[in-house]
């Protein structure tokens, strides 16, 4: 069974990443790192290089949990995204960073991860960003 | 020579409304270099409208800013993203992205930002005294050797551009026969107009443009699948040091000088004389096996010689009225719509045209050689942005900037007809550039071939008996026989060949 | 690619260098290299439709010559001493037929046309917008015209999320109103 954790390259996908491998080794369970940039553009700062991903990988080993770092591509649909991941690869959970916005900003942005949060068809674990982060 | 013209050029360069002109001709070249999809071709023809608006000597300065901006631009995708913006771009990719991937993404910028800016300004010194030596000669060409010359242009556009030559030679014909739309001038019969009162006047120029380069890019573009997305490429420090200056330097001397000879040649002058600045400086090298991996000549090379090539493809359009690329067809266009008919006489009866141009590209490429250094960050970030937002907002502006030219929807229906049939042809490989080249051209080369007619008492022979109409003729057959000729010499000396690929 | 085949002209590859240009030792390799680079970036378009959208273009370029013979030789031809009007386009359309019937025979194994595929569904929802746009424009002006064009290319063929399209296409409407109508006094259609 997999634990799917959200990642994007802020402090709250930091904080999703430390708080899923904790989960993964508790359970026991393999971690899978999704990274979905957005398709079209032909750079997406959410995209994160190949040693960036290597250094999340290895933080992974050093927890002692087997990870693996998945960059698939979506459209307007992430939560889609990771439902294909959680029929796919038997995921149990999801790990997601929230980021405190304002009403305006939800209204015009939208929010990824509250959707997540509302169509998920497995349990969602949501953090927040440390305001100071101890550890990392 | 005469210098007052020129010093009056800089003059009409100076004025605040086209500096300004200038400035967004190359800031929209770089922008549009940068992204994927719609090259400067397109965009020139998209703000084709525009020209109406402001007078010839500012539209042609913006015009020609996005030309070269277009160059700077495609650069930096070719260096970041292993994604050449433009075919003259390619050669950049081997290097480029090697440099890139050791971190020295901002060295090869620098050194693509100055050889691009040596390269453009070299070639613009050698057109400021060629062109109107050049002019000069072509004074004493009358109808036959226009004739013929256009016809050499057509044929040479549709030779070396990129596709199957069979397919480009069709397109270019279906063009000459486009032109025949309308009143035949010689005897009024209307032609090919169906009764239509619309057709009679010809077809316009802009909605063929707008449609075959613009409109048709955007609907074939829809079609791509964007499967590829970056991480942001850090692109740290700009400026080359004085050792990666050091050895670019004698790249930077022999591409400015490969690239303005073969700019000047009609055709794809551009992207063959990258390739050929990269191979000379590989062939060259003491260490060959450093190309590919990150040599800093192999970016300033072909990054130079593509910009004196861009340039110097001005100088047959400025001096003879005969394009040498798609994009100076669009100008041509331009011109002709302003009742100005580029050709010898331009130097001497519309001097502000003439060396206005010329000379705004010294200033041009001052600003894109600003902007390219201390504002690469900028143009970087544009990469953020999807196409998919994008193409409406530049669809609208090609309908509605089609709509402006006469008021009336009859130029968008035009527009819409030539998208449709541009996206066909692309879809089937037919190369839109050859068509439109030969509709601008189209006119001019019938009315010069029916004057010479009439000239020789209709007898065909006489063009080749004078000189150089027989002499361009001649060129004519080579250029259409080329292929053949080609494999004869090949077959003849099969063991240099093998040499070659070994 | 396929390997190269030395019979036919490879479409992905530009012909041969013009007289004139210095030889290039290094240019086939190179070419190579540029060529493999092409490839790579073509991925992102649908493969090529085969010989009988080759023969199909090669067929349409004909009757398009045929028209030409047709209509110009009804406009009179004329003679040398005396052209008449139809005879530059009677010229032209003659070769035209002899290329494309030349094309027909020899390009039945060229690579560079592109299938239509599901995708090509995209154009043809844009292409009808289009139409929508050109006949409502003199009715009832630009802005909702264009607003309704906007929006059906960001939302179906731009497969943005329903927020980002209302949003950027009134934005863009509005800019286009204020840029045209209020700046630059371009005497567009208008609704009021």
């Amino acid at each position: 069974m997999t634990i799917l954790v959200g990642y994007l390259p802020t402090p709250e996908g930091e904080a999703a990443v430390d708080a899923g491998l904790r989960e993964g080794r508790l359970r026991g369970e393999r971690v899978i790192i999704v990274n979905s940039p957005r398709r079209g553009a032909p750079v997406d700062e959410r995209k994160i290089s190949d040693a960036a991903g290597t250094e999340l990988l290895r933080r992974a080993r050093e927890a002692g949990v087997d990870a693996e770092l998945r960059q698939p591509l979506h459209d307007d649909d992430l939560p889609g995204t990771f439902e294909e991941l959680i029929r796919e690869c038997g995921g149990t959970l999801i790990v997601i960073g929230l980021r405190h916005r304002s009403l305006v900003g939800k209204f015009i942005l939208g929010s990824e991860a509250q959707r997540i949060l509302m169509e998920a068809s497995v349990p969602v674990l949501s953090v927040k960003a440390p305001a100071v982060r101890a550890e990392l | 020579m005469d210098i007052s013209p020129i010093l009056d050029g800089f003059g009409v360069v100076l004025e605040p409304a086209n500096l300004l002109y200038c400035l967004i001709g190359v800031i929209i070249g770089m922008l549009i270099g940068v992204l994927p999809g719609l090259g400067p071709g397109a965009t020139i023809a998209i703000l084709l409208p525009i020209t109406y608006g402001i007078g010839p000597v500012s539209a042609i300065i913006m015009l020609a800013g996005i030309f070269y901006g277009a160059q700077y631009g495609g650069t930096i995708t070719s260096v970041l993203l292993r994604l050449p913006g433009e075919a003259s771009s390619v050669v950049t990719v081997f290097d480029g992205f090697a440099l890139a991937k050791q971190g020295r993404a901002g060295t090869a910028l620098g050194i693509a930002a100055i050889g691009s800016f040596v390269g453009g300004t070299v070639s613009i010194l050698a057109l400021t005294l060629v062109a109107p030596v050049v002019a000069g000669f072509a004074l004493d060409f009358g109808p036959p050797e226009y004739a013929a010359l256009g016809i050499l242009g057509v044929l040479l556009i549709s030779s070396v551009g990129n596709g199957n030559r069979l397919k480009a030679i069709i397109a270019a014909c279906v063009g000459l026969l486009l032109a025949t739309v309308g009143r035949d001038t010689f005897t009024g019969a209307e032609r090919f107009t169906f009764g239509s009162l619309n057709l009679a006047e010809g077809i316009d120029f802009i909605p063929i443009a707008m449609g075959l380069f613009g409109l048709s890019e955007i609907l074939y573009n829809l079609e791509e699948r964007h499967n590829q997305v970056h991480s942001p490429a850090k692109v740290g420090n700009v400026w080359p040091s004085r050792k990666d200056l050091g050895q670019a330097k004698g790249a930077i001397g022999r591409g400015s000088l490969i690239g303005f000879v073969l700019g000047v040649l009609p055709g794809g002058g551009a992207v063959l004389s990258s390739l050929a600045a990269y191979a000379l400086e590989k062939r060259r090298a003491k260490q060959p096996e450093r190309f590919g991996r990150g040599a800093v000549e192999g970016v300033a090379a072909p990054e130079t010689a593509n910009n004196a090539a861009a340039t110097s493809s001005f100088i047959p359009l400025l001096t003879l009225g005969i394009p040498a690329n798609a994009t100076m067809a669009l100008i041509f266009g331009a011109l002709l719509i302003q009742g100005i008919q580029p050709g010898p006489q331009l130097v001497t009866e519309h001097p502000d045209v003439f060396w206005g141009v010329i000379n705004s590209m010294y200033i041009g490429n001052i600003l894109l050689l600003i902007m390219s250094i201390p504002m690469v960050g900028v143009f970087v970030r544009i990469l953020r942005v999807r196409p998919a937002i994008l193409a409406p907002i530049t669809v609208l502006i090609t309908l509605l900037g089609a709509y402006t030219v006469n008021n009336s929807a009859y130029d968008i229906y035009l527009v819409i007809v030539f998208g449709v049939l541009g996206y066909l042809m692309k879809k089937f490989g037919f190369e839109p550039g050859p068509l439109v080249l030969a509709f601008v051209l189209g006119s001019m080369i019938e009315n010069s071939s029916r004057q010479s007619l009439l000239i020789f008492g209709g007898d065909p022979a006489g063009f080749l008996t004078r000189p150089i109409s027989g002499t361009v003729l001649a060129l004519v057959v080579i250029v259409a026989a080329w292929p053949l000729i080609r494999k004869a010499l090949r077959r003849k000396t099969p063991d240099r060949v093998e040499e070659k690929i070994t | 690619m396929s390997p190269p085949d030395p019979t036919r002209p490879d479409p992905t590859r530009p012909e041969p260098d013009p007289p004139g240009a210095p030889p290039l030792d290094d240019a086939d390799v190179l070419q190579a290299e540029a060529d493999r680079l092409q490839a790579e970036l073509e991925e992102a378009r649908p493969p090529h439709a085969g010989p009988y959208a080759q023969l199909g273009a090669a067929v349409v370029a004909l009757a398009a010559g045929v028209f030409g013979v047709v209509v110009s030789s009804t406009l009179g031809l004329g003679r040398l001493t005396q052209p008449g009007p139809g005879l530059w386009p009677f010229a032209i359309s003659v070769i035209i037929i002899v290329l494309s019937a030349t094309l027909a025979f020899t390009g039945r194994g060229l690579q560079d046309t592109e299938r239509f595929s599901r995708s090509s569904l995209l154009t043809v929802v844009g292409l009808v917008t289009l139409v929508g746009l050109a006949s409502l424009l003199p009715v009832i002006g630009f802005e909702i015209p264009s607003l309704l064009l906007m929006f059906v290319w960001l939302r179906w063929l731009g497969r943005e999320s329903w927020r980002s399209s209302i949003v950027i296409s009134v934005g863009a409407v509005a800019a286009f109103y204020v840029l045209f109508v209020l700046l630059l006094q371009i005497p567009l259609p208008r609704l009021i």
